[in-house]
């Protein structure tokens, strides 16, 4: 009797640790308002005319012609431990942010804005893990918190600081990317990755673990 | 681009409130953004919508707006910098402008090398992930063109006052017009950036016979372009859904456990002594 009983009690004691640690697990969104005010920010304004009509903004009809990037190089996450090589990409035949192929490896998106530019999202992703090569670089992405640093090594071999403002997890469903891939609002450094719950049959998870960092 | 928009609303305000005032109130989804594009070589300009003067000493060779317009018929007017409106070099009375549309008024030559004004209507359609679009017009008085990129045609025989388009891999392109159906080259060659998500508009301007032959050009960003997704794992190592083996695991030790513990309660207390 009191061993049985004595077993039960240590099933119950282990369920409620399982359950404390459920629900004790730190929130998968923090800093999301953070993330829409940095995405809608405008540059400051010229100061405008003080007398008179707005005059119509007029600009040279110049022919856009390909201007220097910056591209990343390395990306060092202290609090984490992690340091990645980074390389350039786009997009692959689906439209679909193309991660690079090893899971060490984090992807630039080199069609949005590279390091220093004044306006928009410079979007790095990579894996979270992989079926044939395990653990990747974003392995611990979502476990980043609001304060911790980012480091981000550009090809000019300068180092470019970074502070973590926002970690949001959204369901891959109805996500639109366009506002962290976007070259406006605040000059941001955006980190994705995947997360939520993982559908084996499909071999891929429901969410992305999306984190927002800004410049030091 | 963002922060002018309050401008141009309040300058588009003045100009509607000041001298359309009769005009219909239109919804959104009737008022067009317009762009004025200068393609007349050498010679500066006031534009005048209405009657008003919306632009002062408009040089060539610059975009102004966009100009939010309510769907309606305008009377727009371009003369030189200081004069009246009544002695235009160029003018059109009834100058129709569609609701809910990007369009780019063009000042340019015609063929015939007389000045023109052409509104274009902007494909601002979403473009594919990575994609961006060319559109080029020809607004020169020049002959037929055909437009290459990396020496090969994209577009042939395009004449003034059209237009040809593609949607194109996001990046440089390599661009030079020839004349239609020769290697002869006019213009360029031209490195053009076409970034994600935009809409590039290159116009062909000036007169082959004037020797005034250029490229002017305007960028109508927000046509989408983005990635449509992220996949960024395959493991399932990271896996976050509540563990429901483990914890249906528990729960039935637990059922055990206790059916076992009240079989055991239920007996004599000698049974448990055996």
């Amino acid at each position: 009797m009191r061993r049985v009983g004595g077993f039960a009690a240590v099933l119950v004691l282990a369920g409620v640790l399982i359950a404390v640690w459920w629900t004790g697990r730190p929130a998968p969104t923090v800093g999301a308002q953070a993330v829409r005010a940095l995405q809608s920010a405008s540059p400051p304004t010229p100061a405008s005319a003080p007398f008179g009509a707005p005059a119509v903004p007029t600009v040279a009809a110049t022919v856009p012609t390909p201007q220097p990037v910056t591209a990343p190089r390395t990306l060092t996450l202290p609090s984490l431990g992690v340091t990645a090589a980074v390389e350039p990409t786009g997009v692959d035949e689906r439209g679909e942010f193309a991660v690079p192929p090893s899971v060490d490896v984090v992807g630039w998106y080199r069609l949005g804005p590279g390091l220093d530019e004044p306006t928009g999202s410079v979007v790095l992703g990579g894996h979270v893990d992989s079926a044939t090569d395990g653990p990747g670089a974003f392995r611990r992405l979502a476990e980043l918190e609001p304060g911790d640093e980012a480091l981000v090594t550009g090809q000019d071999g300068g180092e470019r600081r970074y502070r973590v403002v926002a970690r949001e997890q959204r369901p891959k469903q109805d996500l639109d990317l366009a506002p962290y891939f976007a070259r406006d609002g605040a000059p941001r450094l955006t980190l994705f990755t995947c997360g939520g719950d993982f559908d084996s049959g499909a071999r891929s998870y429901s969410d992305n673990v999306i984190v927002t960092a800004v410049p030091v | 681009m963002k922060t002018a928009i309050p401008r141009v609303l309040a300058a588009a305000a003045l100009v509607l409130g000041t001298t359309v005032g009769a005009a219909p109130f239109a919804s959104a989804a009737e008022v067009s953004m317009v762009s004025v594009v200068h393609g007349i070589p050498g010679q500066p300009v006031d534009v005048y919508v209405n009657g008003a003067k919306t632009l002062d000493k408009f040089e060539p060779s610059t975009v102004a707006g966009p100009l939010e317009l309510a769907a309606g018929t305008y009377d727009v007017a371009l003369t030189k910098p200081g004069e009246p409106v009544g002695s235009a070099i160029l003018r059109n009375q009834a100058l129709s402008v569609p609701g809910g549309k990007n369009l780019s008024l063009a000042a340019h030559l015609d063929a015939a090398a007389k000045p023109a004004l052409t509104a274009f209507v902007n494909d601002t359609a979403a473009v594919a992930a990575g994609q961006a679009r060319l559109i080029v017009r020809h607004a020169a008085a020049a002959p037929a063109v055909d437009v290459r990129a990396g020496g090969k045609p994209v577009f042939t025989g395009l004449t003034n006052p059209k237009e040809a388009k593609a949607d194109l891999p996001a990046g440089a392109v390599e661009a030079d017009v020839v004349l239609a159906g020769t290697s002869t080259v006019v213009l360029g060659p031209q490195s053009v950036n076409l970034k994600a998500g935009s809409a590039t508009i290159v116009y062909a301007i000036g007169s082959a016979e004037g020797k005034t032959l250029g490229l002017a050009s305007q960028v109508v960003d927000g046509l989408g372009g983005a990635p449509t997704g992220m996949p960024a794992g395959t493991g399932g190592a990271a896996d976050t859904s509540a563990p429901w083996p483990l914890l249906s695991g528990f729960a039935l030790l637990l059922v055990a456990a206790t059916a076992a513990l009240r079989r055991r309660s239920a007996r004599p207390a000698g049974d448990v002594a055996r």
